[in-house]
């Protein structure tokens, strides 16, 4: 539960670095600084950054020498009064310092509670807050360009401006309905339903990024198949720019599976090398196998590689009645050999499967792969200039087109206007949902503010 | 608190209810008190001014029709008075929707002035008296009973106030003012001080009226006329029919020379000249306000009311004003039809004295005194009809205490009454009279008029209020409706040719398989009438039942999404706040927010959230409180 008591904690990741950061925020926040910084002035002014030694006031010894500032409330991250301070970023000191501050009074905060306060003190709204848990745990440039949009307000500003366009709306309706003695010039049923439908192509847009902002978040996850010895791990390691998977010309090394993950252009892309399928093994290597085809169905593409220096062989065949269906593509690889495979019966057997040719050896080709593996999840030319990350986002602009696309039916079939304000309501406050701010705002004010009305 | 004097009209003599004010809320007051059997007192300033419409003559409108039904419904007394005393009647609203639909009459001022002292002198177990109430009696911290002007002390173990606009009321035409209740009677000048001693925070409202013109001074001939419904529909559930005669209204407009002798004297209205400081109503603008915020509009209209069968006297709905009576004469002689027109009375505003509702509990007792109950004007609501169902609700919850039950708080859910109620305990007034919209109703749908009796009949009949034959009758209703929406899901017809036929003279599209008439009705462009083409009987349907039939059924899917909302709504009413919470000691809540919830102590969550500034933020650290509570 959220209490004003004084929390502390590292704001910046584990792990060595040059510098680290420890963060105080609470009402005791400056009470606790001044107990364990030593600096002489006799007071800190707010937002300005001060030059001290962190020292322990029990023993008196000196910690660390450190930079830090005082950020008094209203007018900091989390609305609180907040010390940040600069340490070396040495975990020994990182741990001192900490130490210090819970010593002293503070309590170690809990995940995502600096976020959680500028929420509860308004700092935030609703989908702000959320977007910072994202960009914390993004896994792309691109995801965390996604959640600092959204941080940033671009969600919020959107939602809010198609919000105004409802309350618009609604005025219209309910100033029909309340003052019908007033000579009020109302939308025509024409106008109305135009306006709807622009309102609910947006709330389309925005929705149906949703998917888009999945796949850049969470990945997509891209099970590396065929038949023993083609260069399927030799193709992890190019992609990767890393040896990653022990490569031998032994057929069946693979006998595990390997899992890393690639960035193209802002996709996560989950790689599982696996064991190479063949019919006739046993032993460990078929246990492979078994895991092969589990990870296989577990996927949601594939990379099939064929060795494009041979012929089709038996081996190929059998995986490729296991890839049937599936999004992906076909890699052939050895493109430096002589290519000797046949083509149109790949395409024949999986005609909806990409072909591309690479050479895991030289590189060539790698960067087409790339592309074409990506445009296999993610269109690029549609890339959405808002995007939804977070299903409850998601789930709420669900509701609002829903109930738009109902008010549209009712504008269409003449239904009174009590009747379309009932889900021109469900679609605002659906849309309120999203930013967390369910203003009772009242309708009557704009209605008074925009018409003259009353005898 | 002073000493209890004996007097010689109240000697010895204990009320159970003392209603001070014979007004629109106090008549309600009165006869529920008296009629729920409880011995009661009813004190006004002038014996024959009960149940004066000090403004406009009509009872009713959108979402006041409604709070009338609801009061009609409960047992109340509005709906039956103006069913006898209405000289036009209209329902507004036919083509917007069945909930919004809404009843409107036209009142005889003098009439309905008339029937309802008739009905006030004969109520058993009610003592009428003139007198002007300066002061409360108050016990450890109960009233006990009020002191008037004359030194006189009525004991009362309940005291209802309702006293209107008559608070410190101030009159004002153009630069001049004087003290008065409402022109004619006098102000209440003492009681202010005696609630304010008592505790009790007052503020000061404004509103005001038009000036009445001479029918015989008005060219009718060069205006439009506005008759009423050929069929007036009656307000009382228990009215059969309005047999009495019906008269027109008329229709004018102001015009750009009105305009500029409103523009050239405006620095003559108190409301500009800043001797009026209190907000008048947005929403029952003076024709000052209208032609300063809305300049670009050429012209307002303008409801000539006639106030009587009997007298000239007529209402110019819609040039309120308090301009200097000089200017109120030149600007009526610019309104077309009105240029010889004789002022019989001015317009003027009126301020007075009102008390900020939130330091009311929902049974609309004072939280700071017990036994006081506040209705109508004195709470800062405007209009007849938001005064009556506060009335009737004061007495009702002051019988209920005395009874030693529960208080009847009627839910956002369940009445226009409850929408009214909680609006003012939760949110006040916010430095403007109160009146209700239907938009001020988040179940729209389920609030209608024509199901005000299905709503609320049980529960007026539960507490002794509604006659047991208004019982019987919503009972019967609803059996009947019960009966024909299950004939409708029954009764099929076949796509043969002779159907086709009639479907295609009714302007509907042909049916391809066997249909049940219920299935036909969802048809927007099909009535319930419409239906006797396949099936004779529904002509004999009463059409209070046919219209609940059709209504449920046509859109069945809309009410049932409304309900939906409504459970997620009560999931919230249903978290009780304990009422000694300290709001104080909840780390996490903005001290704004720690004093807005401590001033008005709300019931439950949801009521809490209602409270303008309350954010979402709060209501989770305050759930998250409670939550922490029960699990100790």
């Amino acid at each position: 539960m959220y209490r004003a008591d004084t929390i502390a904690a590292v704001a910046t990741p584990p792990g060595e670095g040059g510098v680290a950061m420890v963060r105080l925020s609470g009402p005791d926040a400056k009470r606790i600084g001044r107990e364990i910084l030593v600096r002489k002035d006799a007071d800190w002014e707010s937002h300005r950054l001060y030059h001290g030694r962190v020292r322990d006031p029990g023993s008196g010894a000196v910690v660390d020498e450190v930079m830090f500032a005082f950020l008094r409330e209203p007018r900091s991250y989390t609305g609180e009064d907040t010390v940040e301070i600069h340490c070396h970023g040495g975990p020994y000191v990182v741990r001192q310092v900490l130490g210090l501050a819970l010593a002293r009074g503070g309590r170690h905060a809990e995940p995502g509670e600096f976020t959680k306060r500028a929420y509860l003190n308004g700092r935030v709204d609703l989908a702000q807050a959320e977007a910072v848990l994202d960009l914390i745990r993004s896994r792309t440039d691109k995801a965390a360009g996604i959640a600092l949009g959204q941080m940033e307000g671009g969600l919020s500003q959107e939602v809010q401006d198609l919000r105004e366009q409802l309350v618009d709306t609604l005025v219209q309706v309910e100033a029909a309905i309340d003052f019908p003695e007033e000579e009020i010039e109302l939308l025509q049923r024409d106008a109305l339903g135009a306006k709807v439908a622009e309102v609910v192509e947006r709330v389309s847009t925005l929705a149906d990024s949703y998917e888009w902002g999945r796949l850049i978040r969470e990945g997509v996850r891209v099970c590396i198949v065929g038949r023993p010895n083609v260069g399927k791990s030799s193709l992890l390691n190019a992609l990767l720019g890393v040896d990653r998977a022990i490569v031998t010309s032994t057929p069946g090394t693979t006998r595990d599976f390997i899992e890393e993950t690639v960035n193209l252009k802002g996709l996560p892309v989950v790689l599982w090398d696996t064991a190479g399928i063949r019919d006739e093994t046993e032993g460990v290597e078929q246990i492979g196998i078994d895991v092969t085809l589990k990870r296989l169905a577990e996927s949601q593409g594939c990379m099939l590689v064929l060795d494009g220096s041979a012929p089709l062989a038996t081996g190929d065949m059998d995986v490729m009645e296991r890839v049937r269906g599936m999004a992906g593509l076909v890699v052939f690889n050895k493109s430096d050999l002589e290519q000797r495979i046949d083509r149109s019966t790949v395409s024949g057997r999986l005609p909806d499967l990409r072909q591309v040719g690479v050479s895991a050896l030289t590189g060539e080709g790698l960067d087409a792969l790339k592309g074409s593996l990506r445009d296999c999840f993610l269109d690029s030319a549609e890339e959405p200039e808002i995007v939804v990350t977070n299903v409850r986002h998601k789930a709420a602009l669900d509701r609002a087109r829903a109930a738009l696309v109902e008010v549209h039916r009712a504008i269409e079939q003449g239904l009174p206007p009590d009747i379309v304000a009932v889900d021109l309501q469900e679609a605002r406050d659906s849309l309120e949902e999203i930013i967390g701010t369910v203003t009772n705002e009242d309708i009557l004010d704009r209605i008074f503010s925009q018409f003259c009305i009353g005898k | 608190m002073f000493h209890v004097k004996q007097s010689d009209r109240g000697a010895g003599r204990v009320y159970d209810v003392i209603v001070v004010g014979a007004g629109h809320a106090g008549i309600e007051a009165a006869l529920a008190a008296a009629r729920m059997g409880f011995d009661t007192l009813m004190l006004t300033l002038n014996l024959d001014h009960i149940g004066q419409m000090s403004c406009n003559p009509a009872i009713g409108g959108i979402g006041k029709g409604h709070l009338v039904k609801e009061i009609d419904a409960l047992g109340g007394e509005m709906a039956r008075a103006i069913d006898q005393t209405g000289i036009q009647f209209r329902v507004l609203n036919t083509k917007k929707g069945p909930a919004v639909r809404a009843s409107r009459a036209q009142a005889d001022k003098a009439l309905y002035r008339q029937r309802m002292k008739r009905v006030v002198e004969r109520c058993e177990n009610l003592t009428l008296k003139q007198a002007s109430v300066e002061g409360l009696a108050c016990r450890g911290g109960e009233v006990v009973g009020v002191e008037t002007e004359m030194g006189e002390v009525f004991e009362g173990k309940k005291t209802i106030l309702t006293t209107g606009t008559f608070l410190q009321g101030l009159i004002h035409v153009g630069d001049r003012n004087y003290s008065a209740g409402r022109a004619g009677d006098f102000a209440a000048q003492g009681l202010s001080k005696s609630l304010s001693e008592l505790g009790l925070r007052l503020g000061r409202l404004k509103t005001g009226t038009c000036p009445r013109l001479h029918a015989d001074s008005i060219d009718y001939s060069k205006l439009d006329v506005q008759y009423g419904d050929e069929h007036p529909v009656p307000f009382s559930f228990g009215t059969e029919r309005i047999e009495q005669k019906q008269i027109p209204c008329h229709i004018t407009y102001t015009n750009p020379t009105t305009h500029d002798v409103i523009r050239g004297a405006i620095h003559r209205s108190p409301m500009y000249s800043g001797v009026i400081q209190s907000r008048g109503p947005r929403y029952c603008p003076s024709i000052e306000d209208k032609v300063v915020r809305f300049a670009e509009k050429q012209r307002h209209q303008i409801f000539l009311e006639p106030e009587g069968y009997e007298t000239v006297e007529v209402y110019p709905n819609g040039i309120s004003t308090s301009l200097p009576l000089d200017i109120q004469v030149e600007m009526v002689h610019s309104i077309q039809g009105l240029e010889n027109a004789e002022i019989m009375r001015p317009g003027y505003a009126i301020e007075y004295d009102y008390v900020e509702p939130t330091q009311l509990k929902p049974s609309l007792e004072t939280k700071a005194i017990g036994g006081l109950y506040l209705a109508g004007q004195i709470n800062g609501t405007t209009g007849y009809e938001e005064a009556a169902g506060q009335g009737l609700m004061a007495a009702i919850n002051a019988c209920l205490s005395l009874r030693g039950e529960d208080p009847l708080i009627l839910s956002r859910d369940q009445a226009y009454i409850g929408v009214l109620i909680d609006d003012l305990v939760t949110k006040g007034t916010d430095g403007e009279p109160y009146r209700m919209f239907t938009s001020r109703a988040e179940y729209r749908l389920l609030l209608r008029e024509d199901n005000a009796d299905l709503r609320l009949s049980e529960v007026g009949f539960r507490i002794g209020l509604a006659t047991p034959a208004a019982h019987d009758r919503t009972v019967r209703k609803q059996q009947q409706i019960a009966e024909w929406t299950r004939k409708l899901e029954t009764i099929r017809v076949n796509p043969s040719p002779t159907v086709q036929a009639q479907l295609e003279a009714l302007r509907t599209a042909p049916i391809r398989n066997i249909t049940p008439l219920a299935q036909l009705l969802r048809r927007p462009e099909l009535t319930f009438v419409d239906l006797q083409a396949f099936c004779p009987d529904v002509t004999e349907v009463p059409s209070d039942v046919a219209q609940q039939v059709e209504v449920s059924i046509k859109y069945s899917g809309y009410v049932d999404r409304q309900t939906q909302g409504l459970k997620r709504f009560q999931k919230m009413e249903n978290v009780a706040l304990p009422e000694d919470l300290d709001y104080g000691t909840i780390d996490g809540l903005s001290g704004e927010i720690k004093e807005k919830l401590t001033r008005v102590r709300p019931r439950s969550l949801g009521q809490a959230y209602r409270i303008s500034g309350v954010t979402p933020a709060a209501i989770s650290v305050l759930s998250l409180y409670l939550y922490n509570l029960k699990a100790g």
